[in-house]
């Protein structure tokens, strides 16, 4: 008996198929292997001269997380750089806060990037440096921007790598970064419950916090950020730490082990887990900027802190409880820099804005067009009065600034009193050690000493994993 | 009328090429070619999208390559699966993970089948009924994510505030250790239950009647009918079930994401949450591609040993 066959069964010699199929994987693979031959990036150096800029239609691109001065920016920057450059249209694009560090590094992975303007936590800084994504400008920042006119650590903190130490700038180092906006935390606290004069001291603080909470049924003494995503819960220890006179790390020996986790830093894991969370309210464990608002807004904590530049919208009567006009808000609302202890330390926020290394020459012509502009004295006013917080210390002085938001004035107070966290390479492993640590300590999945040794044990690993064979990243 | 084409034939090649090529068409676009032309698309776009990023995902775990820091790749051959494998962070995460794929499926099972065994014994509106209980596996993980995560709030969620009614007190649910890798389980068994229950209910439905018909004229009780007739037949259907919602849970990434981050700590964080960090927060891209290859070689040993268990349950 014969089998059939299935009608018009290919004839075509299977090994002229498989050949064909080999030869696409190889060349892919060819093709792939081919973007990044050669030895490890470093970044390339701006023009110190704008070069000649494009008449025709231009779209700058920003990248940024979603959140209200992003906004502002793109307002701002629409309608005022429009009036020097009218060809030009800002673009901010916005991501989950969540999400910021990712969507800017895959990109820069590609090296390809739909953004002119990244604008980087000062934190990013070493990584993208190292890894030749964004521009050097350090020639062009000498001849276009007036340094003086700038507290030198800002300008530090939001450009130089290698990083500065806290409170200085190295004048010999690189620049690769201008400031875009500043921040720092502010302490939001409840003068109808708690008085006019806030409390001077941290420990003061957690003893008004917690008589305020136990006059105050249904209200919890105390609201901070404790999410571990993002830098939330890292950020408030090393707020504490930095209060309690404890070190992040030596810089100089990248040491972290023995130092972060030293006497002022378990002390300072105590008093967060131990003294500050049992005032705070059930299930606050996950709580972030919006958490923290919403429960300031809705009237539910006693004392909160809060970045400033995500508290504009706790005076609007829109989304308050606390009163139907900005000024009622503003009977209940006091804003103050935080409390000092041992230091007066306080965490620097903010972002500073950078060149795509990835650009096109026309849209890399037009950022540093567009910083130079930024910088100006009369531009940075204008956008503190559009809502944003600047940098440059004649525009932190001035009435725009300090009339804008009943919180400015301790932006421009609490400057001298920044630290940063670790500007290198490695920081996005660190800030996620430093933030499931700290989390599993507040929710009770650890204990905090054994926390903060996790911590201080595992980013020392990371630090000393540069020559490691294999396994890198767990 | 034209005669029918034959399907089959002694002679394929003989009629293939006696077959006269259509109106217009060259004559040397034969019927292959045409057929090579029209899946080379197709072929062209797995090998693009598949094929090569799995082969190029199995020779970076090799190396010690980063997609950011650039750079040639160095060979380390075994090395990142060594660490991997040796790796306690990794060994906690696969407990986390297996706890969920056991506890969410197990769920799942469970409701699903009871669901489905109720709605096949209606015979009114069992149609809207199925695509009522469907909904939830409609929607997007990311939405129901969401929407769950307000839910679940211990200050402002509706679960709290119903407890509250009942005069129970707040539970923090996704803050706490325990209560944190529940949740995840309640809300995937919500959204996935309904696709257990549809394939129950195509074996509920398969199921032929007159073998209960002769179990009523026998006066079998109910319990018996179901041990006897109703399971048996349902069972291999059900397991097939198990294996795709198991290789599912086991990839769980978009619920963690949203739900949990992860947390407390690192206590809901599963191998593929894992993954993602040491993909893209180090971009430690070697490490990141052999830790993918580990989890595809555990699901295909896992499948390979539960399809054969299942076919000897069809030889039995």
């Amino acid at each position: 008996m014969r089998y059939p066959t299935r009608l018009g069964r290919l004839s075509v010699p299977r090994r002229k198929v498989q050949l064909a199929a080999a030869a696409m994987l190889v060349a892919t693979t060819m093709a792939a292997c081919g973007q990044d031959g050669g030895a490890g990036a470093s970044a390339p150096k701006a023009p110190a001269t704008i070069p000649e800029l494009t008449k025709d239609p231009l779209t700058l691109s920003f990248i940024w997380f979603d959140w209200p001065p992003a906004h502002a920016l793109e307002a701002f920057a629409n309608a005022e750089y429009a009036k020097e450059r009218p060809n030009v249209t800002v673009k901010v694009k916005t991501v989950p806060n969540a999400n910021w560090h990712d969507a800017m590094f895959t990109q820069f992975a590609a090296h390809k990037t739909d953004f002119d303007i990244p604008i980087l936590d000062s934190q990013h800084i070493g990584e993208a440096v190292t890894n030749g994504n964004i521009l050097d400008i350090t020639d062009f920042v000498k001849k276009n921007i007036d340094v003086k006119a700038y507290n030198p650590y800002l300008l530090a903190a939001y450009g130089q790598f290698p990083q500065a130490e806290t409170g200085k700038r190295d004048e010999n180092a690189s620049l690769y970064g201008l400031p875009l906006l500043g921040d720092t935390w502010t302490m939001i606290y409840r003068k109808d419950l708690i008085g006019d004069k806030p409390p001077q001291t941290w420990d003061e603080m957690i003893s008004v916090a917690e008589k305020c909470q136990a006059d105050n049924p249904g209200v919890s003494g105390l609201a901070f950020h404790q999410a571990n995503g993002s830098d939330a819960a890292a950020v408030t220890y090393n707020t504490v730490n930095g209060v309690y006179g404890g070190n992040l790390w030596d810089s100089k020996t990248r040491k972290i082990e023995g130092v972060l986790n030293d006497a002022a830093g378990q002390e300072a894991m105590d008093v967060l887990v131990n003294k500050m969370k049992p005032l705070t309210a059930k299930g606050s464990g996950n709580w972030f900027i919006d958490e923290v608002n919403a429960a300031v807004a809705q009237g539910k904590a006693c004392i909160a802190f809060n970045w400033i530049a995500a508290s504009g919208g706790l005076l609007d009567p829109k989304q308050s409880t606390l009163g139907t006009t900005r000024e009622q808000i503003l009977d209940k609302l006091g804003f103050a820099t935080l409390p000092s202890q041992k230091t007066n330390l306080v965490p620097l926020g903010g972002m500073g804005m950078h060149v795509s290394a990835y650009s096109s020459e026309t849209n890399q012509a037009e950022a540093l067009n567009f910083m130079k502009w930024f910088e100006q004295a009369d531009i940075q006013k204008k956008w503190a009065a559009a809502g944003g917080v600047p940098s440059r210390t004649d525009a932190l002085e001035s009435p725009e600034f300090l009339n804008a938001q009943p919180f400015n004035k301790v932006y421009t107070d609490s400057v001298p009193r920044m630290r940063d966290m670790w500007n290198v390479p490695e920081y996005a492993r660190l800030v996620d050690i430093e933030n499931t640590n700290v989390n599993a300590a507040l929710n009770g999945a650890k204990k905090p000493k054994d926390a903060l040794d996790d911590i201080a044990k595992e980013q020392q690993g990371v630090l000393d994993s540069s020559g490691r064979k294999g396994g890198g990243g767990l | 009328m034209s005669d029918p084409v034959p399907l089959t034939t002694d002679h394929p090649v003989r009629v293939a090429s006696a077959t006269p090529p259509a109106p217009g068409r060259s004559r040397r676009l034969s019927d292959r070619w045409l057929a090579v032309a029209f899946i080379s698309p197709a072929l062209l776009l797995l090998l693009a999208m598949s094929v090569f990023p799995l082969l190029w995902a199995l020779y970076l775990s090799f190396t010690d390559y980063s997609a950011t820091r650039g750079g040639p790749a160095h060979f380390i051959w075994f090395g990142n699966y060594t660490a991997i494998l040796a790796s306690a962070q990794v060994h906690l995460r696969a407990l986390t993970t297996l706890i969920y794929v056991v506890g969410a499926v197990s769920l799942q099972i469970v409701l699903g089948f009871t669901i489905a065994y109720l709605i096949s014994r209606r015979t009114h509106g069992r149609g809207l009924l199925t695509t009522l209980f469907l909904v939830p596996m409609m929607l997007s993980p990311v939405v129901v994510g969401l929407f769950w995560r307000f839910m679940l709030d211990a200050q402002f969620g509706v679960i709290n505030s119903m407890f509250g009614s009942l005069g129970l007190g707040q539970v923090e649910w996704l803050t706490r250790q325990r209560t944190a890798l529940f949740s995840l389980i309640v809300v995937d068994t919500w959204q996935w239950t309904p696709f257990i229950m549809l394939i129950a209910l195509a074996g509920l439905t398969a199921v032929p009647k007159y073998l209960y018909e002769a179990a009523a004229i026998d006066r079998a009780s109910e319990w018996f009918r179901f041990r006897t007739i109703t399971l048996p037949l349902v069972w291999p259907l059900l397991l097939i079930a198990v294996l795709f919602r198991a290789i599912e849970a086991f990839r769980l990434f978009d619920l963690v994401y949203i739900l949990t981050s992860g947390g407390p700590g690192v206590s809901t964080e599963t191998l593929s949450f894992h993954v993602y960090k040491v993909a893209f927060l180090g971009f430690n891209t070697g490490t990141a591609s052999a830790y993918g290859i580990l989890m595809v070689l555990v699901v295909i040993v896992l499948t390979q040993l539960y399809l054969r268990y299942l076919n000897k349950l069809k030889e039995d």
